[in-house]
């Protein structure tokens, strides 16, 4: 029921993250690459707190496997628990606090209220909050910018559009989902100025058959070219592509949150992915350098946490030198450059 | 419901038939159940802190919603709604508290706490009217009506109630005048404790010792031998115990909002009040034995998340363990039953 900022959170089977996750606490010490950071030792302490299951191929799985692999790179001792009601949240801080944890991840914007509670009544402990809004001294919210490859989704969409026209189909019309299809606009626009965008919200993120709804409305309408923020009703989505395109309406698709491309391959043309693991390590490197709490952190492209994908199955529909501008875009947004529509929901952030 | 002895050797019995099933699940899924075990004890009673912040306030809605139960059972009364009762007294608690922050706080947390009791009163209120006036079975009611009141708060939370930016599935918080007192400072404990053992202790003398109570036990036994033997108003003994069992279970919603997680959120309650019928049974539906009873099962939710913590035992193995509790309580619950029929203790 929670978790559901920007849809990432319930995952198809991806048979390798199950089989990860379903290691539980047994965390295999041979799956990391990194050796042991001997400046750390063992002394660092991360904990993660997820309102989901961890076998979910997508939101809570990048989570734990972030985990996992900040206990192999940087030789910490790993606490995982799944809390299963809000009144577990102030509980489990209490835990973590009493027990000496250096950091913990609180996955999930529900988490917020009783992390800015157990801040200052643990000073020495560090919380970052997942998709959260508010800021404390040792309490950060961390923010995934998905609006960067959103936008480059959008170039990738203005420039194989036929027709002129793509859509968007989101589950709720909450700010990160709108940010991400501002972005999305806006890339559509650099490639393809006169593109006509349709919008259309289905008021949840797992009802399939209105996705599905949605997107055939959009094809209607003359889309040859969708983008997605749905979550698991994403599937209605790539159906209603691959059924159009069955049907001699050749529909693109592009996937968003995780790398979607092999959900439909033919069909899609790439995805705007979160790479959740490599953030989680990048955030405790930050508590390892002094350098976090006070401020929100923003993971994206820079970081290489955010990323677009181009589908390799379908590479070749690409204009000539598309792929190679859309490149050259995501540079321009790591060198600070180009800046990237985004609308904001930390407190006193102003995009 | 004779044989005082009895309650106390099933619910012993019960313990460690949870124990053995446990302990067979656990090495079956590859976790030592002696470091499991080591670390729910303490997770739950490791330390005072945990003592007070973790297990007492896990208590308090098992306690409320146990009392609920064990009441409405004792007067014939199947409230399978304590879930239910429990949400609407949570959202009217809210709605309350995010409208109280003019008034004082003396005021205030009363005002929050008689709100959550009415809306639990009234949501067990309309089984209670279909059982009297339509003769339908309460089983089914107050079960339905669980999932109305679930799927209430949920769109509350996305819609009405919604807190103000609009952006996450919860209600603002309540004002803190509205926020009941910690009865330890530096802890978790809140005053809905004190609230909730009080209140136990009530239930207890009035069920015993109050023509009342004695009403409630004699319906219990035997609705038609309380209609005409004692020349009781059954349908009224009846229609109290469901109020004030809702209005119980109510209250435990109110006093989780009021005193733990000052919002509403979509799943409030891991499933309080269907634990409760267990927390109930367990206790031989005896008010004081269920302050015993709840605090069992606070040790064992409570700990529950430290096996997670500390053990590596993933989230959904905790849960089934805790299933297999409320199984196998049901289980000896039963056998007892039939002990005490075979042995005449009970006509």
């Amino acid at each position: 029921m929670f978790g559901r900022l920007n849809g990432r959170r319930r995952g198809w089977a991806a048979a390798v993250v199950m089989a990860l996750a379903a290691c539980g606490g047994d965390a295999d010490p041979g799956a990391g690459d990194g050796s042991p950071d001997p400046e750390a030792g063992a002394a660092l302490r991360v904990a993660l707190l997820t309102s989901g299951p961890v076998s979910d191929a997508g939101w809570y799985a990048g989570a734990y496997e972030g985990l996992l692999l900040i206990g192999d790179s940087l030789g910490a001792e790993v606490s995982h628990q799944q809390t299963r009601t809000p009144t577990e949240f102030d509980e489990a801080f209490l835990a973590y606090g009493a027990e000496g944890y250096d950091l913990v991840f609180a996955h999930g914007f529900e988490y917020q209220d009783a992390a800015m509670r157990a801040g200052p009544r643990f000073p020495d402990m560090t919380i970052v909050v997942s998709g959260g809004g508010r800021v404390g001294d040792n309490v950060a919210p961390l923010i995934f910018t998905l609006e960067e490859a959103s936008y480059l989704a959008g170039m990738a969409a203005g420039g194989v559009t036929r027709s002129g026209v793509v859509g968007m189909v989101g589950g709720v019309e909450i700010p990160p989902v709108q940010g991400t299809f501002r972005a999305f606009e806006a890339g559509v626009r650099a490639v393809r100025p006169d593109a006509t965008i349709l919008e259309a919200f289905i008021g949840n993120w797992d009802d399939v058959a209105a996705a599905k709804e949605a997107a055939v409305a959009q094809i209607g309408r003359g889309a040859d070219v969708l983008i997605h923020n749905t979550d698991a009703a994403s599937f209605g989505v790539f159906q209603a592509a691959r059924e159009a395109t069955e049907g001699g309406a050749e529909t693109w698709v592009l996937g968003m949150n995780r790398d979607q491309n092999d959900i439909a391959p033919d069909v899609t043309l790439g995805s705007a992915v979160i790479r959740i693991p490599e953030a989680f390590l990048e955030v405790a490197r930050r508590l390892l350098a002094g350098d976090l709490g006070g401020a929100p952190v923003y993971e994206g492209t820079s970081e290489d946490v955010v990323d677009f994908v181009a589908n390799p199955a379908t590479e070749a529909r690409y204009p000539d030198g598309l792929l190679q501008r859309i490149r050259a875009a995501g540079d321009s947004i790591r060198a600070g450059t180009l800046e990237v529509p985004r609308v904001p929901f930390v407190d006193g952030e102003t995009g | 419901m004779s044989g005082r002895a009895l309650p106390l050797v099933s619910a012993l019995a019960a313990l460690a038939l949870t124990l053995a099933l446990a302990a067979a699940a656990l090495a079956l899924g590859g976790y030592p159940p002696g470091e499991a075990f080591g670390a729910l004890l303490r997770g739950a009673l490791g330390s005072p802190q945990a003592v007070v912040s973790i297990t007492l306030v896990r208590t308090v809605p098992l306690l409320l919603t146990g009392l609920a139960v064990a009441l409405a059972f004792r007067a014939g009364v199947w409230n399978i709604g304590a879930e239910g009762q429990l949400y609407a007294g949570a959202v009217a608690a809210v709605w309350v508290g995010l409208h109280a922050g003019a008034l004082p706080g003396w005021l205030a947390v009363p005002a929050v706490l008689t709100a959550s009791v009415t809306a639990g009163a009234a949501w067990a209120a309309v089984p209670a009217l279909m059982k009297l006036r339509l003769g339908v079975g309460e089983v089914i009611t107050t079960l339905l009506l669980n999932f109305v009141a679930i799927d209430l708060a949920a769109w509350l939370v996305h819609g009405p109630l919604q807190e103000p930016r609009g952006v996450f599935p919860q209600t603002e918080s309540i004002a803190e005048a509205a926020r009941l007192p910690l009865l330890i400072p530096d802890s978790r404990l809140h005053a809905g404790f004190a609230v909730a053992v009080v209140l136990a202790a009530v239930l207890a003398l009035l069920l015993r010792y109050s023509r009342v109570g004695f009403s409630v036990r004699a319906v219990g036994a035997s609705p038609p031998a309380a209609r005409s033997a004692g020349r009781m108003p059954v349908g009224r003994v009846v229609a109290g115990a469901f109020l004030v069992s809702g209005a119980l279970a109510g209250l435990a919603g109110g006093v989780e909002v009021a005193g733990v997680t000052y919002a509403l959120y979509e799943n409030l309650s891991p499933g309080h009040g269907y634990t409760a019928i267990a927390v109930a049974l367990l206790a031989g539906l005896h008010p004081v034995g269920v302050v015993g009873t709840a605090v069992l099962f606070g040790v064992l939710e409570g700990g529950a998340s430290a096996m997670q913590r500390s053990a590596g035992v993933p989230a959904a193995w905790v849960d089934g363990i805790q299933a297999l509790v409320i199984l196998s309580v049901l289980v000896v619950d039963r056998v007892a039953r039939r002990i005490l029929v075979a042995r005449g203790g009970r006509g």
